[in-house]
């Protein structure tokens, strides 16, 4: 009897676990090797992909252009200057405060008080003031007809909006009180460094997600959240660039066939900044032979597994603006030879090239926390030994290597675009800054300072056939002085259990559409 | 009477040496190359333009001279204020503090394993000494001594949590999530304490007084425990310096098995280079190890009065 009464017990606490285990379905846990930090949506402190999913933009930008979302529509005046937003009605945010144009305008003028914090962001420079029309009409008024205006207003930060029970002083830029948005998703709960738990927002005003939570779950090492996953206690793993995941890892997953791979559209540039501003660098004629000197099929396939795409111009052609025919350098040793002989470059005894006494020696830097860009470096170095040239490759933190490109202290160094949507206006835009290592790479052409000029000329250009002129300027003149090797077009990749549904990659290499998924 | 004094005299040479050590956190955080006014504003993925720059400096008093700087932060410091990291503007010391518990609670686990360990392990091979248990021993702690603790980590974790499934990968979930974590910090301790006592204890054997307990017919039991306590000198000594050193050493294992501690909060600092965070850390850390160091020898002098005369000579 007793035995009798055991079985049923054993079976029936198994039924409660197997059910118990059922209902936690609806939970999906994500692994990232970063902490969600701050998501204050109007500071640059938190991820991206978290900020996303709790605050939300007037306009987002999809696939097929910028399209409404808390607008429902907008009108611009005829000079360009005035965007006139109709707001979606029955917004609220999670606290239940509704979101109307006095809110818009509250977060408006907070992100505009801490202007000098968003310099990146050349729209910052370009808004005059926001308007209250109605309760739900607002008004942004620019200095210029500003063109890519719609599209940084979609951008994941800094224009998303913040509860205004939340400011303090009716500001944002020392603190915040809560962390509430309108988005799918609420922050229920956040432990430094350990996870963070987002609940469904039961107010949400659009399609409500699929999963009732997403623990973001932080597991600071590469190899440990691997062995999460196949332990199962981690359901995605979602990243760019190898910051989650590398592509060995990546590729022993897709071989094995228990999880589920996927990988994105090209969506950002990997190139190698030359720069024109030191010795070796600086004649053009070198520069153009370090682009012939590369085998950027043999990268391609032997470093980044035949992932990504080889890429003959620094941007995309798909990219907005950027199909300009521009010539395509291949590799080509020999052509590479001819053009450093020309320049002056004579081999020595030693197989090595070197010029008045001076021999051909390059430093190339990169962040030493990333371990794909050591193995190109590696790869690089051999392509250039065979030309006689010396490749010193010097692997730095990352601080130390954001030091380096804003003094200009190198003559090679590693440059990932932003991907779409912020190329490929905001990227153009960054090389007009010292801070960033593109503007000390071009300090040494020429024409720098018409470059300069163009690029701010050409972001308030009302009219498009000319606008579209003057991108085919700039990237034309670019590509003639050699300043970048443009090596592959990077991608995103996921890796997730196969109970997991909808996992799809969005417009963005740093959003994480959740609100898709489901199991 | 005597103890009393030499305690005084220690904790009062003591405030010289704690000066010394604030203020040489301070100046190595000034030695850095990078500029802490563009590094707090790259570290939030903003453009370090000149206006901000020089916004940032004046919001974080760089402009005042070197010694002004030192006596404002000693000055905090004293109060427990350690500052604000660059990264979101919280107070450094609640960080520390709100890290502090899950480190000494790693370190506590692990040096309760590391002594357990190491006395049952030097034991056995007393015991067995030159036969097969001591020979399988000393190859165990000729690995565990050799074995970088990134790799035991990852190795305890594909076994015991994968395979096995009987742990959890990481965090700080519940005393399952502690068991490996704690191993994997103690390996190197407990192959160094077990050599060192396995040693001592077999030099102890031979004494002339061991060779006296067994000519007086002493029990097995009996001479062992006098053994035992005759080794203990050399561990003593050295866990005055270990046990700080485990509070010290979490930085991998705490970035392997995503432990919430003191390592992993320094780790994430250094790599944004967050001055203000390293500093603390420095400087409690140092702290640690002066009191730690302190405590050894106070004990030291209980026990053995010839060192207090000559700690007050």
């Amino acid at each position: 009897m007793l035995r009798k009464v055991l079985v049923c017990a054993v079976c029936l606490c198994s039924l409660c676990l197997a059910s118990l285990a059922e209902a936690d379905k609806s939970e999906l846990i994500y692994g990232s090797t970063k902490d969600i930090r701050d998501i204050n949506p109007h500071l640059y402190g938190g991820e991206m992909a978290a900020q996303g999913m709790v605050f939300e933009p007037l306009v987002i930008n999809s696939k097929d252009g910028v399209k409404p979302w808390l607008a429902e529509s907008w009108d611009i005046s005829k000079d360009g200057k005035v965007y006139t937003f109709h707001l979606r009605k029955g917004v609220t945010f999670s606290d239940g405060t509704p979101f109307t144009a006095q809110a818009v305008k509250m977060n408006f003028d907070a992100i505009l008080d801490n202007r000098l914090r968003h310099a990146w962001l050349d729209m910052m420079n370009e808004i005059e003031r926001g308007e209250v029309v109605d309760e739900h009409t607002f008004r942004l008024i620019l200095k210029n007809p500003y063109y890519p205006t719609l599209i940084e207003l979609g951008l994941l930060r800094p224009f998303r909006f913040l509860s205004p029970k939340c400011f303090i002083d009716g500001q944002s830029k020392k603190g915040v009180k809560g962390l509430v948005g309108t988005g799918p998703w609420v922050l229920s709960e956040h432990k430094d460094n350990q996870y963070a738990l987002f609940t469904v927002n039961s107010t949400y005003w659009g399609e409500k997600p699929k999963l009732a939570s997403v623990r973001w779950k932080v597991m600071p090492d590469h190899q440990a959240i691997l062995l999460g996953l196949q332990k199962g206690e981690i359901d995605l793993i979602f990243g760019a660039d190898g910051d989650m995941i590398n592509l060995d890892s990546f590729d022993a997953i897709k071989r094995q066939g228990k999880y589920v791979t996927a990988i994105s559209q090209p969506i950002a540039s990997r190139a190698i900044l030359l720069n024109a501003h030191q010795p070796f660098t600086k004649e053009r004629d070198v520069r153009l032979a370090l682009q012939y000197a590369i085998d950027k099929e043999g990268i391609v396939q032997g470093i980044l597994n035949g992932s990504e795409e080889v890429a003959s111009t620094l941007m995309a052609t798909s990219v907005q603006y950027c199909d300009v025919p521009l010539e395509k350098r291949n590799y080509d040793p020999a052509k590479a030879a001819a053009l450093l002989e020309a320049a002056g470059w004579k081999k020595g005894k030693d197989g090595m090239l070197s010029k008045d006494g001076q021999k051909a020696s390059v430093r190339l830097y990169y962040n030493s926390n990333n371990a794909q860009e050591r193995s190109i470096s590696e790869f690089m170095q051999g392509d250039l030994k065979n030309l006689g040239i010396e490749l010193k490759i010097i692997g730095e933190e990352k601080q130390a290597y954001l030091d380096r490109q804003k003094s200009g202290d190198f003559e090679l160094q590693y440059s990932l675009s932003w991907g779409t949507p912020y190329d490929p206006q905001s990227y153009l835009s960054s090389w007009r800054i010292p801070a960033h290592g593109d503007y000390q790479a071009q300090v040494g052409m020429e024409r720098k300072a018409w470059l300069d000029a163009t690029i701010t000329k050409l972001m308030i250009e009302p009219d498009e056939q000319k606008r579209r002129d003057m991108y085919r300027d700039v990237l034309t003149y670019v590509h003639a002085e050699g300043v970048y090797i443009p090596l592959s077009y990077s991608r995103t990749k996921a890796v997730h259990v196969k109970e997991l549904k909808g996992v799809e990659f969005g417009l963005s290499q740093y959003e994480i559409p959740f609100e898709k998924m489901s199991f | 009477m005597n103890i009393k004094r030499y305690i005084l005299r220690r904790l009062l040479g003591l405030a010289p040496l704690l000066l010394a050590i604030s203020f040489f956190s301070f100046v190595i955080i000034q030695l850095s190359p990078s500029d802490p006014a563009e590094v707090a504003i790259r570290v939030n993925a903003m453009t370090p333009t000149p206006e901000l720059i020089a916004e940032m400096r004046k919001e974080m008093g760089l402009d005042k001279p070197f010694f002004e700087r030192y006596l404002t932060w000693l000055g905090h410091a004293l109060h427990g204020d350690l500052g604000k990291r660059y990264v979101d503007g919280k107070s450094v010391s609640e960080e520390l503090l709100k890290a502090l518990p899950p480190t000494l609670l790693l370190a506590a686990t692990s040096a309760v394993l590391m002594l357990t360990c190491s006395i049952v392990a030097a034991f056995v091979a007393v015991l067995f000494e030159g036969r097969w248990p001591d020979l399988l021993l000393r190859a165990l702690i000729f690995l565990g001594t050799s074995v970088p603790a990134f790799w035991a980590g990852l190795l305890f974790i594909w076994l015991f949590a994968v395979h096995l499934d009987l742990l959890p990968t990481g965090g700080l979930e519940g005393p399952s999530s502690l068991i490996l974590p704690a191993i994997t910090l103690a390996l190197p301790y407990i192959s160094a304490y077990s050599r060192l006592l396995r040693n001592s204890m077999v030099k102890t054997t031979q004494e002339h007084f061991v060779l006296y307990a067994k000519a007086l017919g002493r029990s097995r039991k009996a001479i062992l425990r006098h053994i035992f306590r005759n080794s203990l000198q050399a561990t003593v000594t050295g866990l005055g310096m270990s046990l700080p050193k485990l509070v010290a050493g979490t930085f991998v294992v705490e970035c392997i098995f995503a432990w919430p501690g003191l390592g992993r909060l320094c780790v994430t600092a250094i790599f944004n280079r967050d001055f203000p965070v390293i500093q603390a850390y420095v400087l409690l850390m140092a702290v640690l190890f002066v009191v730690s160091n302190l405590c050894m020898d106070i004990c030291a002098a209980l026990v053995d009065p010839r060192l207090r005369e000559r700690g007050l000579q």
